[in-house]
C-alpha cells in the first residue's frame, strides 16, 4: 500500500510560474505532473491519484475555489495547498473552511512551500493508510456468509454465545463454529480488536 | 408798404416798382397764375421780403429813388438767402449799355416798358420754374451731401482715401480717433509713412513688398489683413485690421480706399478666451490623469497579480539555478536554460510596470498617429488583469484595412479600457461566459469606429437620457465618472461616442476618431 508513489499536481494557468515551480520541485525529487487549467486536471483525476494538489486560488475559466468543491463532491482524499495573491486572504480562508490543508501567498519562499507540501503529502499518505486498513476490513468482511456476518454482528454488541444461541434457536456449539470463523476471517484474535476494526468502517456497511 | 399775398401756393413773386400804377397792372398780370405775390414800392423793402420769403422770381424796375434796381440786384446777389433767385429788369431805358450793366450783376433777363401782358406771363412763368428746379437739385445735393457725411461719420470704421502714392486725400471722424489726429492733420500726409513709418522714397525700404495697402495702390490688388501694427499719429502702437479696395476709373488706377479699425481690444478678448478655452483643456487633461489614477488603483490588486506571476517564477527558477550549481556536476545547458527564463521573466516584470506608467502618465497632450489595432491589443493586456474572473476574456476583431487615426494615445486607451471594464462587469454581473468582443473599422465617413459589445443584462430604459450624464450611474459601487468622461476625451479628439442595445441582448458602446491626415488622403485617393 505504502510504495505507491506519491506526485504533487500543480495545477496553475502561467505558464512561467507552471514551469518553474515543476522544475523546483523536481529538483527536489519530487514526482511532479502539471495541468494549465482546473478543467484539464477535472480531466485527468482519478481516485488512484495520490500526493497533493498545489492550486491557483485565482484562474480564468474554472478557478482554484471551484474545483475545490467539484473535488469535495467527489469525495476525493487529495489534500490541496492553494497557492494565493496579495489580497486574496479572505478567499483562502473560505478555502480552508471546505477542507484545504494550506494556502500560500505569492510570491513564497521556497522552504516554505516545500514544507507545506512535505505536511501535505504526509497527510496524504496517513489518510491513504487509514484507507487501506479500512479497506482491507471491508474485504475481510465481504467474505462473511450472511450468518457469520449476522453472528458478527451479535458479538460486537457484546451478545454471549448462549443468547445468540438461544435467539437464533441454534445450538451453542454452532455459535462457537461461526465465531471462530469470524475471528479467523477478519484476521484476529481480540475481540475487543474485532470491534474497533468493524466501527472504523461503520459508515461503509451494513453491520446488523 | 403794401403787402398782397395770393392763395397760390406756387412760385414766389416779388414785384418791385415805385410807380403804384405799375405795380397795379403788374399785380393784374400775373393774379390767378398759381403764384404768390409780394409787391414792394421802393428797394430797401424788396430786399426785406426777398430775404424773407426768398421768391424765385423778382421783377425789379430799375429806376427806383434812394436804391435803384442795381444797387437792390447787387445786394440780393451778394446774400446767400436771396442770390439764387432770379432777378428780371423792368425799365423803360431801352438801351443795350442798360441791359449789360443788368445781366453784369447778375440779373436774369430784361423785360422793357410799356411790356405786352403774355410776355412778362411766359418770361415770369420760365424763370420761376428754372429757379423752383434748381432749388430742388440743390436741396437734393445738399440732402445726399449730408446722407454720405452721416453716414462716413456714423461709421466706426476709420476710411481713408488715398491716392496712388498713398497720401491720405480723405479721413472720416472715426479714422481721426483712430490715428489720434484731425482730419486736416492727415489730408495730405503720406498713408505708408504715417501709418508704418515707411519712405515710399527710400529705396532699399522699396524692396519690402510686404507693406500694407501698397499691393491696393500700386498694382490695385484689394487686400484684407488682420493683426497688423500700425502707428498712432503720435507714434504709439496698435493692432489693425483692415480691408483696402483699389479706387479705379475706367482702367485707370487713382489710389485705394482703406477701411480700418483698432483691433487690439478684440484681439485681447480672443486671448482671453483662448486662455480660458486652454484653462478648460488642461483642467479636463487634468481630470483625465486623475480618472486615470483611480482606475489603476481600482486595478492594483490585479496588477499586483501580474508582477507577482513573474516574481514568483523568477524565485523558482533561481532556486533550481541554485540547486543546479550546488551539485557535483552542475549541467550548464539547464543552469543557462534557467538563467534565460528568469530573464525572460523579469521583462515581463517591467513590461506590466511599463504599461501601468505609460497610462498614468501625465498628458503629454497633443495629437499623434496612432495604429488602433496596435492601441486595442494594448489595452486588451491592460485590460485583462481583470479578466481572470471572466470566463469568456476579451476578443479583439480588427477589420482591414483599419487605417492609423490621429489622437492621444493614452486617452483613447483610456477611454477603451473604461468600456472594455464596463462591458466585463456588466457580463460578469449576468453570469455569462461569452467574450466581451472589441471591434474596428473604417466607416464611410472617413473616421475609424471601434465598438466594446457586451452580453451583460443590457442597459435601462432611460439610459439615452442620463447615460453620459455627470454622476449618472447603474452601477452599485459607480461613480458615475467614466462615460462622462469618456465623451469629454473623444469630444476633444474631434470623435464621436455612443451606444447601441443590439438584437441579441447585451450592450454595444462605440466612438469614433478622426483618420490622421495621410490615411485620409490615402483612403480618399483609393475610392
Amino acid at each position: 500500500m505504502s510504495d505507491i508513489q506519491q506526485i504533487v499536481y500543480v495545477v496553475e494557468d502561467d505558464e512561467a510560474v507552471r514551469d518553474s515551480l515543476e522544475l523546483l520541485l523536481k529538483s527536489d525529487g519530487k514526482a511532479v505532473a502539471t495541468y494549465e487549467g482546473a478543467a484539464a486536471f477535472l480531466a485527468d483525476y482519478s481516485e488512484d491519484m495520490a500526493g497533493c494538489i498545489v492550486l491557483d486560488i485565482r484562474m480564468p475559466g474554472m478557478d482554484g475555489m471551484e474545483l475545490q468543491k467539484k473535488l469535495n463532491e467527489l469525495h476525493a482524499l487529495l489534500p490541496i495547498i492553494f497557492v494565493t495573491g496579495h489580497g486574496d486572504v479572505p478567499m483562502a480562508v473560505d478555502a480552508m473552511k471546505e477542507g484545504a490543508v494550506d494556502f500560500i501567498q505569492k510570491p513564497y519562499r521556497e522552504e516554505a512551500l516545500l514544507e507545506k507540501i512535505e505536511a501535505a503529502l504526509t497527510q496524504d499518505r496517513e489518510q491513504r493508510q487509514t484507507l487501506g486498513e479500512q479497506q482491507e476490513i471491508l474485504r475481510r468482511v465481504k467474505t462473511l456468509t450472511p450468518r457469520e456476518s449476522e453472528i458478527m454482528a451479535r458479538m460486537i454488541a457484546g451478545q454471549a454465545n448462549k443468547v445468540i444461541a438461544i435467539e437464533l434457536e441454534i445450538s451453542q456449539r454452532t455459535v462457537e463454529i461461526h465465531r471462530s470463523r469470524v475471528m479467523h476471517k477478519m484476521g484476529t484474535h481480540s475481540l475487543a480488536h474485532l470491534v474497533r476494526m468493524v466501527l472504523s468502517v461503520k459508515d461503509r456497511i451494513d453491520v446488523g | 408798404m403794401s403787402e398782397q399775398v395770393s392763395a397760390s401756393t406756387g412760385a414766389t413773386v416779388l414785384l418791385v416798382d415805385d410807380n403804384p400804377q405799375n405795380l397795379k397792372v403788374l399785380y393784374e398780370t400775373l393774379k390767378d397764375k398759381g403764384y404768390r405775390l409780394l409787391i414792394a414800392n421802393d428797394g430797401a423793402k424788396a430786399l426785406t421780403l426777398a430775404r424773407r420769403d426768398k421768391p424765385e422770381v423778382i421783377l425789379l424796375d430799375i429806376m427806383m429813388p434812394e436804391l435803384d434796381g442795381y444797387q437792390v440786384c447787387q445786394r440780393l446777389k451778394a446774400h446767400p438767402a436771396t442770390a439764387d433767385c432770379a432777378v428780371v429788369f423792368l425799365s423803360a431805358l431801352d438801351d443795350v449799355d442798360a441791359k449789360v450793366k443788368g445781366f453784369s450783376l447778375g440779373g436774369a433777363d430784361y423785360i422793357s416798358k410799356p411790356f405786352q401782358a403774355q410776355e412778362v406771363i411766359a418770361r415770369v412763368g420760365t424763370h420761376a420754374r428754372v429757379i423752383r428746379l434748381e432749388r430742388e437739385l440743390q436741396q437734393r445735393n445738399r440732402q445726399l451731401e449730408n446722407d454720405q457725411s452721416r453716414i462716413l461719420n456714423a461709421i466706426s470704421e476709420g476710411i481713408y482715401g488715398l491716392d496712388a502714392s498713398g497720401d491720405i486725400i480723405f479721413a472720416n471722424p472715426a479714422a481721426e480717433q483712430i490715428a489720434g489726429s484731425s482730419a486736416e492733420a492727415l489730408v495730405g500726409r503720406n498713408f505708408f509713412k504715417l501709418h508704418f513709418g515707411y519712405d515710399c522714397q527710400c529705396p532699399e525700404v522699396l524692396q519690402n513688398g510686404d507693406v500694407p495697402v501698397k499691393a491696393t495702390c500700386d498694382l490695385g490688388v484689394p487686400e484684407h489683413r488682420r493683426g497688423i501694427e500700425m502707428l498712432r499719429a503720435d507714434g504709439s502702437r496698435f493692432r489693425a485690421e483692415y480691408r483696402s479696395s483699389p479706387k479705379l476709373e475706367r482702367e485707370a488706377l487713382l489710389g485705394a480706399v482703406v477701411v480700418f479699425r483698432d483691433i487690439s481690444d478684440e484681439l485681447e478678448r480672443e486671448r482671453e478666451l483662448e486662455s480660458a478655452r486652454e484653462l478648460v483643456s488642461q483642467q479636463r487633461e487634468q481630470l483625465a490623469h486623475a480618472s486615470r489614477l483611480t482606475v489603476v488603483g481600482e486595478m492594483a490588486a490585479g496588477f499586483a497579480h501580474e508582477v507577482n506571476q513573474p516574481l514568483t517564477a523568477i524565485t523558482n527558477y533561481a532556486r533550481v539555478a541554485n540547486r543546479i550549481m550546488s551539485g557535483e556536476h552542475a549541467d550548464e545547458v539547464l543552469l543557462q536554460e534557467t538563467l534565460a527564463k528568469i530573464e525572460a521573466q523579469s521583462h515581463r516584470a517591467s513590461e506590466v510596470i511599463r504599461r501601468i506608467r505609460q497610462f498614468v502618465k501625465k498628458p503629454v497632450t497633443g495629437k499623434e498617429v496612432v495604429s488602433i489595432a496596435t492601441l486595442l491589443e494594448d489595452t486588451r493586456q491592460f485590460a485583462e488583469v481583470d479578466v481572470r474572473n471572466n470566463e469568456g476574456g476579451i476578443e479583439i476583431e480588427v477589420e482591414e484595412p483599419v487605417p492609423e487615426v490621429s489622437a492621444d494615445p493614452v486617452q483613447v486607451q483610456q477611454v477603451a479600457l473604461n468600456l472594455i471594464r464596463n462591458a466585463l462587469e456588466a457580463t460578469r454581473a449576468a453570469g455569462s461566459s461569452q467574450p466581451v468582443m472589441v471591434s474596428a473599422r473604417l466607416t464611410g465617413q472617413g473616421c475609424v469606429r471601434v465598438e466594446v459589445t457586451d452580453h451583460g443584462i443590457g442597459l435601462p430604459e432611460d439610459a439615452e437620457d442620463q447615460l453620459f450624464l455627470p454622476f449618472f450611474t447603474t452601477k452599485p459601487d459607480g461613480m458615475g465618472i467614466g462615460l462622462p468622461m469618456c465623451r469629454s476625451l473623444i469630444q476633444a479628439q474631434g470623435g464621436d461616442i455612443g451606444f447601441e442595445r443590439p438584437a441579441q441582448g447585451g450592450a454595444r458602446f462605440f466612438f469614433t476618431l478622426p483618420l490622421a491626415v495621410n490615411s485620409a488622403r490615402a483612403v480618399s485617393g483609393a475610392s
